[in-house]
């Protein structure tokens, strides 16, 4: 049995000085190498999950520990990011004036990964993604999906432990974002890696190993 | 890719907001270094001009009241100097030369041309027509014509007894130029150069050796003041008050010296120099920070990537502020070739006909400083914004 790679227990987090609770007591475990899906309305939370998971931000109360770090902790928690997670956002935010290869390697650069290797790894991972031709382009001139697989391309390069997707299809056509999904499903197959993928389509969520509902700042569904 | 690379890159994003913080910045870098260029350049032309030859200050008896005293005919009221004190006085530490003059009043009527030394009653020389109007006649070596801040700007200086030069005053008033004759006390002289002061007054007289004129006047081994050159004009006063406190017979008079009204004109022009350089650094530093903070604030959500992907607020920070500190150094070496440009060109159309530019190591690496400084400073603030953005607000943001 694999272990706990994410351990929530009665999170809190409020935004407004108190006036909102987006997260509300909220429990959680998570085995390394799942693929979890997270469902439910808008506003109930499943950016905020996402973001302490991520140590984007810090909960207000309870305790959360993700791949062996203490997230309630005060301090800076950018090297845990740079080692153990990979985002991949609705919108790929990728850097204009940078190439396609260049965006990935941003987040090598202050790694000691040497200049070579740094281009080696970055496209070695847009290889794998079919974007082999686009490797000297500028974002601009990919298409959304394009776009988006260039965004994995940059989650990935660190090899992190966890993935947090949150709605990465939501700005692409349905065809386009099954695309993304099936490169999602096969890294996380090939890598062993936790995948955890917020999404308002059910078919979407079936994909995954374990669907989690939230609502209100709870998860309130687990299956 | 290099981090460096990654600054390079940002700053050449938004190209024509970057060339106009540039240009703001390059304005002021040339105005500092310009204006640098001119003063230090007027400081050093005024300087030479002044002190090249010249005395820093005179020594007179002090029981004399003043120089040139009164019409001769009256009794002398000025006490004249023995020789021996100008050697002794050469001999004070810090005074570099020194130079005995002997000074004459010619008063004149259209008949009778009288010429009397401060001392000497006049009664010797009346009656004998010479010459009209020159006011003075000065003894010194024609060495020491320089101290006297005097130019032989026609002829040649005198070599002989029976040789003078004429004021460039004189010579006008007098119809006179280089081959006449002027005659003193009756005695007759070659006039054999011109010579200018820059004062007109000064300029309105006759200068001779100083043995011709103390055997003329028979104030052999005698003196009516002594001008005195200090090793450096800065100890002037120092050395004017060592004479005075070792000679309680002399008094000295710094009014020859322009150092003191050059300094304090220098001081002026220095001061507006500093005031409008201040004034351009502050220009130049509010458009880096204006810059940067619309750099930032246009890639809040980039920011929020990078510190997503696991960059911390330490190299956030060092980002923006590389890329304003990269951004004044182009805009400072921009600068300074525009400051040096422009500065050249007005001095080639002889705009700036006295002052000659003069560049200094200190004064670019200053420039360069001041730049970089800017960048700096200006993208302290932006980047220390920049580093404390929250990745969820920034990739909140729209
Ligand atoms: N930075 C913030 N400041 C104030 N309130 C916030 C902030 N972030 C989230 N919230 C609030 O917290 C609650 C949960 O928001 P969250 O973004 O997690 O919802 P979500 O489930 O991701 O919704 P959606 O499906 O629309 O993305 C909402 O009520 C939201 O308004
Ligand atoms: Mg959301």
């Amino acid at each position: 049995m694999n272990k706990n790679i994410i351990e929530i227990k009665n999170l809190i987090k409020l935004y407004d000085d108190g006036n909102t609770i987006a997260l509300d007591n909220l429990n959680l475990e998570i085995k390394k190498g799942e693929f979890i899906s997270i469902i439910g309305p808008s506003g109930s939370g499943k950016s905020t999950l996402l973001n302490m998971l991520g140590a984007l931000d810090q909960a207000d109360e309870g305790s959360i520990n993700v791949a062996g770090y203490d997230l309630m902790e005060k301090k800076d928690f950018s090297h845990f990011r740079s080692k153990e997670i990979g985002f991949i956002f609705q919108l790929h935010n990728l850097i204009p004036n940078l190439t396609v290869s260049e965006n990935v390697q941003i987040p090598m650069i202050h790694t000691y990964i040497s200049d070579e290797d740094m281009v080696k790894r970055a496209n070695n991972i847009l290889e794998s993604l079919n974007l082999s031709s686009k490797i000297n382009q500028f974002p601009t001139k990919l298409s959304g999906g394009e776009r988006q697989r260039v965004a994995i391309a940059r989650a990935l390069v660190n090899h992190p432990s966890i993935i947090l997707a949150d709605e990465p299809t939501g700005a692409l056509d349905s065809k386009t974002g099954d695309v993304i999904l099936d490169v999602l499903k096969k890294i996380h197959k090939a890598e062993n890696v936790t995948l955890i993928l917020v999404t308002h389509e059910t078919y979407v969520a079936d994909m995954a190993d374990r669907t989690i509902e939230v609502r209100d700042g709870q998860i309130t569904n687990s299956k | 890719m290099k981090y460096r690379n990654l600054i390079l890159k940002n700053i050449f994003r938004n190209k024509a907001r970057s060339s106009l913080a540039m240009i703001g910045i390059a304005i002021g870098i040339a105005t500092i270094l310009g204006l640098g260029l001119l003063t230090d350049g007027l400081s050093t032309s005024t300087e030479q001009a002044l002190t090249a030859g010249a005395a820093d200050f005179s020594v007179v008896s002090a029981s004399s009241n003043g120089q040139g005293g009164g019409p001769g005919g009256f009794g002398g009221s000025q006490q004249l100097i023995n020789e021996t004190t100008v050697n002794k006085i050469a001999q004070i530490s810090g005074v570099e030369s020194v130079a005995g003059i002997l000074r004459s009043s010619i008063s004149d009527d259209s008949t009778n041309s009288t010429n009397n030394t401060d001392q000497q009653p006049s009664s010797s020389n009346s009656g004998q027509p010479s010459m009209t109007m020159p006011a003075t006649v000065l003894g010194m070596d024609s060495k020491n014509l320089e101290m006297y801040d005097v130019k032989v700007t026609n002829g040649s200086t005198y070599s002989s007894a029976n040789e003078v030069i004429i004021g460039k005053t004189a010579a006008e008033s007098q119809n006179k130029t280089i081959g006449d004759t002027v005659t003193i006390s009756n005695e007759t002289f070659k006039i054999v150069g011109i010579y200018e002061t820059g004062e007109t007054m000064q300029d309105n007289g006759i200068i001779m050796s100083l043995s011709t004129l103390q055997n003329l006047t028979n104030n052999t081994g005698k003196v009516s003041s002594v001008l005195v050159k200090t090793a450096d004009s800065s100890i002037a006063n120092k050395t004017a008050d060592t004479i005075e406190s070792t000679y309680s017979d002399l008094s000295t008079s710094t009014s020859l010296s322009g150092i003191d009204r050059m300094n304090s004109g220098m001081d002026i022009i220095k001061s507006a120099v500093w005031g409008i350089s201040i004034l351009a650094i502050f220009i130049g530093g509010i458009i880096v920070v204006i810059t940067m903070i619309k750099s930032v604030s246009e890639r809040t959500r980039e920011i929020g990537v990078l510190k997503a992907v696991g960059w911390t607020k330490k190299w956030v920070m060092v980002m923006i502020i590389g890329e304003s500190l990269i951004l004044a150094l182009i805009a400072s070496i921009v600068g300074i070739l525009v400051g040096v440009g422009v500065v050249e060109i007005l001095s080639l159309s002889n705009m700036l006909q006295f002052i000659q530019p003069t560049y200094s190591l200190t004064l670019f690496i200053k420039a360069l400083g001041i730049g970089l400084l800017m960048g700096v400073i200006g993208g302290l603030y932006p980047a220390y914004r920049a580093s404390r953005l929250a990745p969820t607000e920034a990739l909140r943001y729209e």
